[in-house]
This record gives C-alpha cells, sequence and structure tokens, in this order.
C-alpha cells in the first residue's frame, strides 16, 4: 500500500493519531450482539468461590497495590459496587468532615460513582442530589455549599477535614490539592471561613475499626488516632468524647489546649473570604477555572498556609526564566510531575497535572550545572517528550520544563524534574556504536534533525540551552539493537525522582 | 446498579481498549470483532464470579487473550484440511477497511511490522489511550519494559514509513 502521502515526515503524535484514528474506525459496536439473556455463571459456592478468587488474587499480586487499594476502597465504602471496571471502578474515595460527613467515591476521570451520607446529618446534606457521573470538583463545591445552606459552616470557628484514599501517593497529593483548592472556593464564594485540615490516607485496619465502633468516617478516625498518637496527653479514652464532636470542636480543642498536629500542622489551610468575590451559590462548572484565582494561588503548595495571605507571592516566573524558578518548583508548584523516563535519549515526563503547552521550552543540566542540548519533541495534555544528547551514563540530571500552563489557567510556568541516565545504557550505546546497524536502528543523530524540524512543524520552539561544540555536532547515539532488548529488563526506569 | 446497565457501563467503557488487545493479537479485524463479541459474552456469562477483582481490564485481556488463541487453533485446524487460501489470507494481506489512507497504512504497518507484544502495547497506547503503567499492570509486565518496547516500536514504525 503504497502511499505519496508524506509517510516519512509523520513524527511520533502524527502515528499515534492515526494509530488511534484507525482503531476509531474499526472498533465495532458489538453491545447489540451481545444476548444479554443468555444466563450467568452462577456463582461458585463459598469454598469453591473463595478459592478461585484467593487463586485470582495470588496471580495479581505481582501489582495489587492499585488492585488491593480498589478492593479496600470498595470495602471502606460499604462495597456498594457491583462491578469495578475502568470507569465503572473506586479509584479514591473523598472524605469531607464538618459533623456532617460525606464520602464521594471517584473513578479514575474523577466523576462520582457514588455519594454517602455516613450520618443522618450527612445525609439530609446530600439529599436530593444526584451527584453520581458528576465530575468531583462539581459535587465537592454541591456538597459544601448545601453545608453552608443547612448552616453548617456559619460560625466563625468552622473547621473542615478532607480526607483522600487513593492507592497512589502522588495521585492522593494532586487531589487532595485539587479539592482543598475546590473547597476553598466554594467557602470563599460562600463568603464563609474555615480552617481546612486536608489529609491522604491509607487503609488501616485498625483505623477501620475504630471508625465502626465511634461510628464517624474513616478519614475522621484516621484524623483523632494520629492526634492522639501525637500528643502524650490524649489517649484512646478520648477517643469517645473526641469522635462526638464536630470538626469545629475538634479544631477549638486543638488551638485550646495547644495539641501537636504534627504532620497534620502542615496541612491545616485558613481559607479566608477576603477574596469573595461571588454570592453563594453552587452553580456546577463554578468550582475551577471560572473565576480567574488569585495571581499566585497556582503556585501555592497545598500543604502550606495558603490562598489570600499568600498574595504577597511573586508570580511565576515565565518560561524564559525556567531556571531561575528551580527552587520555588521543588516546593511543588502548580504543575506537578508524575514520574520520568529516560530511554534512548529521550526523556519522558508525564504529569499528574494535565496542562496546556504554550511556548515549551527545556533545559537539561547536569550536576556540575553543564546544560546539554534538548529540545521537547513532543507535547500533550498528559506527558512530553525531551530529545536530548550528550549525557553520560549513570549520572543524574534535572530538566526545567518552561512554557506550559495547568489546565485551566492562563500563566505559563516552569517545572523542574530529575532522572538519570542508566548505565546500562551507556554499555549498550559502547557496544553498539562499533557495531553494525541493526533493522530497528535508529540513531539518535539521525533522529536529531528530522525531529527538530517536527517540532517547529507543530509549533514548538527550541529551547535556550548552551549549546557546546560537542553537542552542536550532534553527536550520534546509537542504542536500538537486539542488545538492549536483554539488557531492558535491568534497566530501572529512571522514575519519579521529580521534586515535586 | 442492575447487571445488565454494569455490563453496558463496562462495555462502553472497555470497548475500544478490548478490540485494541484483540486486534492487535489477531491483526485482522473480522476476526477481531468476531473474538470482541465472544469476549464480551464470556465476560458477561462469568461476571457474577469476579466481583470485587479490581482489576477488570487484566482479567478480560486474559479470556480476550484465551479466545484468540482458541481462534488461531480453529484456523489452524481449517488450514490442516486443506484450505491453503485461508492460510495464505491468513499469513497475508490483512484488509482493513478503513476510508482514511493514512489511518490504514499506519496501522497495517503497525500489525505488519510489529512483534505481537509491541502490537498490544502500541495499540493499547496510542489506539485505546491507556496509559503506559495501566498498560503495564494489565498485561503484567514492568513499566520500564512497556515504555521501552514502546519507544521501540514507535521508532521502527517510523522507519518503516519513512522508507516505505
Amino acid at each position: 500500500m503504497k502511499q505519496s502521502t508524506g509517510a516519512g515526515q509523520w513524527n511520533r503524535q502524527q502515528l499515534e493519531q492515526h494509530l488511534k484514528s484507525a482503531v476509531d474506525a474499526l472498533t465495532p459496536d458489538i453491545m447489540d450482539q451481545i444476548d444479554l439473556s443468555t444466563p450467568q455463571d452462577a456463582v461458585l459456592g463459598p469454598d469453591l468461590g473463595h478459592q478461585a478468587l484467593l487463586r485470582l488474587q495470588r496471580r495479581m499480586r505481582r501489582f495489587t497495590l492499585a488492585a488491593a487499594a480498589c478492593v479496600c476502597l470498595a470495602l471502606m465504602g460499604g462495597g456498594g459496587f457491583r462491578y469495578h471496571w475502568e470507569n465503572g471502578r473506586v479509584e479514591s474515595v473523598i472524605g469531607i468532615d464538618v459533623n456532617p460527613s460525606v464520602e464521594l467515591s471517584i473513578n479514575r476521570k474523577e466523576r462520582v460513582l457514588e455519594a454517602r451520607g455516613l450520618n443522618t446529618e450527612a445525609q439530609a446534606i446530600i439529599e436530593g442530589m444526584d451527584l453520581k457521573g458528576v465530575d468531583l470538583n462539581v459535587a465537592v463545591n454541591a456538597v459544601v455549599g448545601s453545608m453552608v445552606t443547612h448552616g453548617y459552616l456559619d460560625h466563625l470557628d468552622n473547621a473542615i477535614l478532607v480526607t483522600v484514599s487513593n492507592d497512589s501517593v502522588r495521585k492522593a497529593k494532586e487531589l487532595r490539592a485539587s479539592v482543598v483548592g475546590d473547597i476553598e472556593q466554594t467557602l470563599r464564594e460562600n463568603q464563609v471561613e474555615a480552617v481546612v485540615y486536608d489529609q491522604q490516607v491509607i487503609e488501616d485496619e485498625e483505623r477501620k475499626a475504630l471508625a465502626q465502633r465511634f461510628g464517624i468516617s474513616y478519614g475522621k478516625a484516621y484524623f483523632l488516632k494520629e492526634l492522639i498518637d501525637q500528643n502524650n496527653n490524649l489517649d484512646m479514652e478520648d477517643m469517645e468524647e473526641l469522635s462526638s464532636m464536630t470538626m469545629e470542636e475538634i479544631a477549638k480543642k486543638i488551638a485550646e489546649d495547644s495539641y501537636e498536629l504534627g504532620e497534620l500542622a502542615d496541612r491545616a489551610t485558613e481559607a479566608s473570604t477576603e477574596e469573595a468575590t461571588r454570592p453563594s451559590q453552587t452553580e456546577p462548572e463554578s468550582a475551577s477555572g471560572t473565576q480567574p484565582p488569585p495571581a499566585t494561588q497556582e503556585e501555592t503548595p497545598t500543604e502550606t498556609e495558603t490562598v489570600a495571605e499568600t498574595t504577597s507571592k511573586e508570580t511565576q516566573a515565565p518560561t524564559t526564566q525556567a531556571v531561575a524558578t528551580e527552587e520555588k518548583e521543588e516546593e511543588g508548584g502548580p504543575v506537578e510531575i508524575d514520574y520520568v523516563d529516560y530511554e534512548d535519549g529521550m526523556v519522558y515526563v508525564y504529569f499528574l497535572t494535565r496542562v496546556n503547552w504554550k511556548k515549551p521550552s527545556v533545559v537539561v543540566r547536569d550536576e556540575e550545572g553543564n546544560s546539554y542540548a534538548a529540545m521537547v519533541a513532543e507535547a500533550s495534555k498528559k506527558e512530553c517528550s525531551i530529545e536530548v544528547s550528550g549525557l553520560e551514563g549513570g549520572k543524574g540530571y534535572t530538566f526545567v520544563l518552561g512554557g506550559l500552563a495547568p489546565a485551566g489557567s492562563d500563566t505559563s510556568v516552569a517545572v523542574k524534574g530529575y532522572f538519570e541516565k542508566p548505565e546500562i545504557a551507556q554499555e549498550v550505546e559502547e557496544d553498539t556504536t562499533s557495531g553494525p546497524d541493526e533493522e530497528e536502528d535508529e540513531g539518535e543523530g539521525e533522529e536529531e534533525a528530522p525531529s527538530s524540524s517536527e517540532a517547529k512543524e507543530e509549533g514548538q520552539e527550541s529551547v535556550p540551552w548552551d549549546q557546546t561544540e560537542e553537542e552542536a555536532a550532534g553527536l550520534p547515539e546509537e542504542q536500538q539493537t537486539e542488545k538492549q532488548e536483554e539488557a531492558e529488563q535491568q534497566e530501572t526506569s529512571a522514575e519519579a525522582s521529580c521534586e515535586g | 446498579m442492575g447487571d445488565a446497565e454494569a455490563f453496558q457501563q463496562l462495555y462502553q467503557s472497555t470497548d475500544r481498549t478490548v478490540y485494541s488487545f484483540i486486534l492487535s493479537i489477531l491483526k485482522n479485524p473480522q476476526d477481531a470483532e468476531e473474538v470482541m463479541q465472544e469476549t464480551y459474552l464470556k465476560v458477561w456469562t462469568s461476571a457474577a464470579a469476579y466481583q470485587s477483582q479490581g482489576k477488570p481490564l487484566a482479567w478480560m485481556f486474559t479470556i480476550a487473550r484465551n479466545l484468540c488463541y482458541m481462534k488461531f487453533r480453529e484456523q489452524k485446524r481449517q488450514a490442516d484440511v486443506g484450505l491453503e487460501d485461508l492460510n495464505g489470507e491468513e499469513a497475508g494481506e490483512v484488509c482493513l477497511p478503513l476510508e482514511n489512507l493514512a489511518d490504514a497504512m499506519v496501522l497495517k504497518a503497525a500489525l505488519d511490522i510489529l512483534k505481537e507484544d509491541e502490537r498490544q502495547i502500541v495499540l493499547l497506547h496510542a489506539s485505546a489511550g491507556l496509559k503506559h503503567r495501566e498498560i503495564a499492570a494489565d498485561l503484567q509486565m514492568p513499566l520500564a519494559t512497556v515504555l521501552s518496547k514502546y519507544n521501540r516500536a514507535m521508532k521502527k514504525l517510523k522507519q518503516y514509513l519513512r522508507e516505505e
């Protein structure tokens, strides 16, 4: 099927696009052809069933972090779900405790699968709301807005506890930040002040039992147990008293008795009304993005005191000053990196935050501060790839990406990450530079030129870097051989060393 | 949530992924459609035994993979009894009923030149939109392997299409 379609010019993104659109077009809709009247296999008897589950579980144990957390969350949530499929699967549970305790189970697309009121007050809060399938930020807005209208947050010392359970620490962190942001925004809209405690939790049998025993949410049980553990003058006998308190009363007690909050102290976030711009209402879509945030809010690390008080901070440095922003980025900026991987002269950066690209730029430096030829080859909302040459194996490098903005924001920011070029890759490289090219060889030197033109085609700008003569020559890095295939199992991904 | 409703939801959220997976093994859209149908039927009939495993895609892939291999066996049997044409068709030209020639060309190249594991990874990522990490989990491979196989496969594809 030879074509004169300029196939040779296609870059990776275009190839992916063609593959996507090809499979989109081919994917048949066979739903109607499935006869749902076909009897389903009966559930195995208790013993057999148990064995079968055990077998399955054993097989899946290798990567059960996600799976186990999912099962645990389902248990935690009372197991209301029949299926834990892709989008029908609970990925995270968000707890919002004031005194009403609401739990939102969400899928990976951050859509609500179930909203549960854990006490009668909470049931009144979510009564009449159909939150299923709604975006998390909208649901959070609605729940908090409803708490306000029900008169739960009309005191001077309101307190809210936000609890995020997710199997991925990073994802939990991101969610936590986003939920806290949504809550703060809703509070501002409703002109309410509150202390927001937020925590990310893992499953813990003891705390789960505590939650059940005292009839409180898992998040609150977790929080109180943490509080008791941190303070010698509190013990489990106080749990009973504390568990019957509202978050406001707990916050007051913490303040009055000067209890240590340990890590939790960092998480207390004072939301204020200073920036209230709108009358109260739980208008969908208003939770994020539509209201211009205060100039610096995006870069405010969620784990510290935030919002209105921080407006004196400088705004994010623009793209071209990426390097200058390094220190700030280390604190965890508005764009968070999930993980970073190095492979064959390419650095792949995966974001936790969805990003929009304006003028992509990148600077790659080694520990001594020498910079390397690098450019953003491809960039999408969730990931980007950086072509970089001249790196030595077994060394660590930092990169600063610029010209990107978190989705919903217009402010360009820079984000810093770290990766290592594995030693093994270097060995393979050395082996192969002298050997004949394999079928799949595609030397980096050769790759370099077309890729840069591709990048330009896509409207991306090349990057400021201090080019050395050696780099300018575009030294070839011929790496792709069968040897590498053998080596790849040993090759650990230069993962997640981003300072986020 | 009723069973049928849940199943429908499952179907809607996984159809492209499951199809991509099956196509990556069978390389033939017609066969892939048949096996896809069988896969979902099997999922439906076995769903009751599967509750709370929390990793549905891996489970569905296992079902799909087994059905694909059954398909191969079936084709081989037919070939063995003298249907050489069928064998030739199976090994030879795959007809991709696609209007967009560029799409067809890239997909055909991917199906023709990539190895099975590469095809799986490429189609699951590029076509079905799964993250590398999800592919690693569902195919039970280390993330680094998925990444390197993906990168190698895409380079191979690019190179092949450049030479075409």
